[in-house]
């Protein structure tokens, strides 16, 4: 999905839950802040937005919602005003002029506070050229702030799209060190590649020596990769109490090709149902 | 800002060491409106939050040795709005900040040009509650041209200021900084004298400015002093501060003051004003203080995730028995 293919709709979409959310002097400030002549302020907008727009959660009618779901993005419902109103002032402007933007919103980047993080990563699906933000993607990855990683991994349909696959892998095995939601994660399954399948599965050894649980959604994009290696750690995953995690590992094994793992499962009566 | 002088002679003053009892303030919030948590531990954070500490205020100094470049301060200036911040957060601290130019690097015009020129871009951010530390340390024209340029910069952003005043000199310093505050037009309600003691008070009260006090070990005020203070000059407008940092300084010195003051029969509304209201009703002249995002009763789900992380509110933080030789 390309929003930023389509923004002249979305745009509109957004601004008419915006407009349903704020009091007319705090949309006719946005407005202005928006329009083609205030390009040159819009570090200054973007940073003071919140003081007009106020921070409360947006209130979205079922209509919008509906629309929101067509457009793909219906994950913004939860968001608050302040942070709708910030990806806005950013896409309109990026489309406006998209070269005398781009360095103000890097410059955004360099010197942002956690909620101007969040909006900004928030931002990049929605901004014109967005191949051109890939660097900057892949650089908040590593930031340690929760709510930043929590914008670009969860939700954001951005990362999938356009990140290279050291990226990519780099943002899923993150996710999962992070405690992050993996089911939000957009594009999770039509990414998973083998590089990342070897990864995570050293990665569930290391959680194995130390004592520790493992997130069994890690099995799910392990499936189609399992090999000899792989299958050293699955069989020290099947040793473990972790019944969800079994159940998990069932499953994999279930997708893969990799026959020493079915016929090794098929000897686990209380697994090997799952594995047909 | 810390310094150092003789140490061994200040500490023979000190008395005989009396245990802190927590249970004295037990139940009672904590504003700490001067502590540079850039120095200090993650322990720190955990004990000031056992303490009752519910948010703080982080004014921008320098960092115990000059900075060279124009982007060490930027890259700073978002740490205290950006890491620090969220480090905080953890500990279901909330985390305020001012933002300024520090008098010792005032001395330092080439840069102090360019650090004025990005101040904008910091003031206005959320949880900046004013212009600060700034003001004198050497009082040199220097220190004074980039105080007066920033007091204008509060004028116009609207912003309270956090106001340094020096240890050497520090009356006239003092004086000079409400001098040239008013000078500029600005309200002296909206300004906070910091690191004041006895020779100090009674002029800044006078003039109608906030009184901030720094209970530091050794160089500036030790508590005792304080209740002292507060017996004669009451509660409005004071405010204590811990301004620890990487000196001998102690980050539960607002809680261990108000400790102090009950024991000594202050009342429970005198100290809730000079360890909690007073600061916040300065601060929040910003617009930038929302009391509720801190006095809220703190959910005691521990599915909920803090600020969007999956950490778990204050409090609920994962602990480590540091009696313990066993670590896992
Ligand atoms: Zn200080």
């Amino acid at each position: 999905m390309a929003i930023s293919d389509g923004f002249g709709n979305i745009n509109e979409l957004l601004l008419n839950i915006i407009k349903d959310n704020l009091e007319d002097a705090a949309f006719e400030w946005l407005i202005k802040a928006g329009s083609a002549n205030e390009i040159d302020k819009l570090g200054q907008s973007f940073v003071m937005l919140p003081r007009k727009t106020g921070k409360p959660a947006l209130r979205i009618s079922e209509v919008q919602k509906k629309q929101l779901e067509e457009s793909g993005i219906s994950y913004l419902t939860s968001w608050s005003i302040d942070r709708l109103s910030r990806v806005w002032l950013l896409g309109v402007q990026s489309f406006a002029d998209t070269e005398k933007s781009h360095p103000v919103i890097e410059n955004l980047f360099l010197s942002a506070e956690v909620n101007e993080a969040v909006a900004l990563y928030s931002a990049l699906p929605f901004l014109a050229k967005p191949e051109t933000w890939v660097k900057r993607c892949a650089e908040g990855i590593r930031s340690n702030i929760g709510s930043v990683l929590e914008a670009i991994m969860e939700n954001n349909p951005y990362p999938a799209k356009y990140l290279n696959e050291a990226a990519w892998n780099q943002l899923v095995l993150k996710a999962f060190f992070t405690e992050k939601d993996i089911n939000k994660i957009n594009g999770l399954d039509g990414r998973a590649n083998e590089q990342l399948a070897l990864t995570l599965s050293d990665y569930a050894r290391e959680r194995y020596a130390a004592g520790r649980q493992i997130n069994p959604q890690l099995w799910r994009l392990v499936a189609p990769f399992i090999n000899d290696q792989i299958f050293e750690a699955i069989k020290i995953g099947l040793t473990n109490q972790d019944k969800e995690e079994h159940n998990a590992i069932a499953l994999a094994i279930s997708a893969s090709d990799y026959e020493p793992a079915k016929v090794y499962i098929s000897q686990i009566p209380e697994l090997s149902q799952l594995s047909k | 800002m810390c310094c150092s002088n003789s140490i061994e002679r200040d500490k023979a003053t000190m008395g005989k060491p009396k245990a802190f009892d927590i249970s004295a303030v037990k139940g009672m919030k904590f504003f700490d409106p001067h502590v540079h948590m850039t120095s200090r531990t993650t322990d720190d954070y955990q004990a000031m939050a056992d303490a009752g500490v519910v948010a703080l205020i982080e004014p921008a100094f320098w960092l115990g040795q000059p900075r060279t470049g124009l982007d060490s301060f930027r890259d700073y200036y978002s740490s205290l709005i950006g890491w620090e911040r969220f480090r905080s957060s953890q500990f279901g601290i909330k985390h305020y900040c001012t933002i300024g130019l520090n008098s010792r690097e005032a001395n330092n015009e080439a840069l102090a040009e360019q650090v004025m020129e990005i101040l904008p871009l910091f003031i206005y951010k959320e949880g900046v509650v004013g212009i600060g530390e700034i003001g004198f340390d050497d009082q040199t024209a220097a220190e004074e041209k980039y105080y007066r340029q920033q007091l204008e910069l509060a004028k116009e952003a609207g912003l309270p200021v956090q106001v340094h005043t020096p240890h050497r000199d520090k009356k006239k310093g003092t004086q000079r900084s409400m001098d040239i505050a008013l000078e500029h037009g600005l309200d002296p309600y909206q300004i906070i004298i910091d690191h004041n003691n006895e020779e100090t008070v009674k002029e800044v009260l006078d003039r109608g400015f906030f009184a901030a006090f720094t209970i530091y070990p050794f160089t500036k005020m030790g508590n005792e002093r304080m209740v002292e203070i507060v017996k004669q000059y009451g509660s409005e407008r004071i405010m204590v501060n811990s301004a620890a940092d990487w000196g001998i300084s102690d980050p539960l010195a607002v809680p261990k003051t108000a400790a102090l003051m009950k024991l000594k029969g202050i009342s429970d509304a005198a100290i809730e004003l000079v360890t909690y209201r007073n600061a916040i009703t300065a601060f929040a002249q910003s617009g930038q203080i929302d009391e509720a995002d801190f006095t809220a009763p703190k959910n005691i789900d521990q599915t909920e995730k803090f600020e969007g992380n999956t950490i778990l509110r204050g409090g609920q933080q994962p602990r480590t028995d540091k009696s313990s030789i066993i670590i896992s």
